[in-house]
């Protein structure tokens, strides 16, 4: 039963995200599916070329990048989310997947997680 | 009551930063008085400041980590604080203290420091994990 984690808050405001991906990484780390959704404002953490020096943190960009190596089997993002933040195909990191309806995508998962 | 489900309670709200931890510790209450099982609590992000010992609210307000370890040894329900969301907020017990030559611990008894594998073991042995957040 593949569990979805979403994150639906802008990247370095605040640590949640962070936590958040440490709980996808770490379900991958015991062989049990796990997925990324990324919506309204989360949609930002998939922009490439992020550069965190100015507010002294490091990009969230690397952490990401990991997520298909350590087993990620899906990284989603909400559709309108994107087009609203302009995060066009050229500016996402590779494989993102655009769902258009994240109703219809919750609906697909019986174990779902939000940000805290 | 053998037909009563089991739990996974995760909290990463503090208290008096968020209404979490008391509205976990209400639903907490009335899973045990209806016949479920509650596997383990889990404290994750903010919500380790709930297993501070330190906390000292005034005496007449809710003493919400007070009310929480009462309900534990009660209730006899494991009460784990992740170890990543611990440390970076100041929550040690005596082994992480002697790890990083601290000069305190302060992790209320009965919780205990653990990974992220204990959650991931509620994801899989537990019928529902339940999540109390801060800002949702």
């Amino acid at each position: 039963m593949t569990t979805l984690i979403v994150i639906d808050q802008a990247p370095y405001g605040s640590w949640a995200g962070r936590e958040a991906l440490d709980m996808v990484f770490s379900l991958a780390a015991f062989d049990q599916p796990a997925s990324l959704l990324f919506t309204g404002a989360g949609v930002n953490w998939l922009r490439k070329s992020q550069d965190a020096s100015g507010i002294g943190q490091k990009t969230v960009e690397k952490n990401l990048s990991a997520a298909p190596v350590f087993g990620v089997e899906q990284i989603l993002a909400e559709q309108s989310a994107c087009e609203r933040y302009r995060l066009g195909e050229q500016d996402r990191l590779d494989g993102v997947e655009l769902i258009p309806s994240v109703r219809d995508t919750l609906d697909r998962f019986e174990h779902i997680v939000f940000a805290g | 009551m053998s037909s009563g489900l089991s739990y996974t309670l995760v909290i990463t709200g503090a208290p008096w930063s968020s209404q979490a931890p008391q509205t976990a510790l209400a639903f907490a209450q009335e899973l045990i008085s209806a016949g479920h099982k509650i596997d383990r609590v889990f404290l994750y992000g903010e919500g380790v400041h709930l297993a501070s010992a330190l906390s000292t609210p005034p005496s007449d307000e809710p003493d919400w980590p007070g009310r929480w370890v009462d309900f534990l040894a009660e209730s006899q329900t494991p009460g784990i604080a992740c170890i990543a969301s611990a440390l970076r907020r100041g929550i040690v017990d005596a082994n992480e203290q002697d790890r990083y030559e601290l000069g305190a611990n302060n992790l209320r008894q009965p919780y205990q420091i653990a990974g992220l594998g204990e959650w991931v073991e509620g994801n899989l042995k537990s019928d529902r994990v339940i999540y109390f957040h801060g800002s949702h």
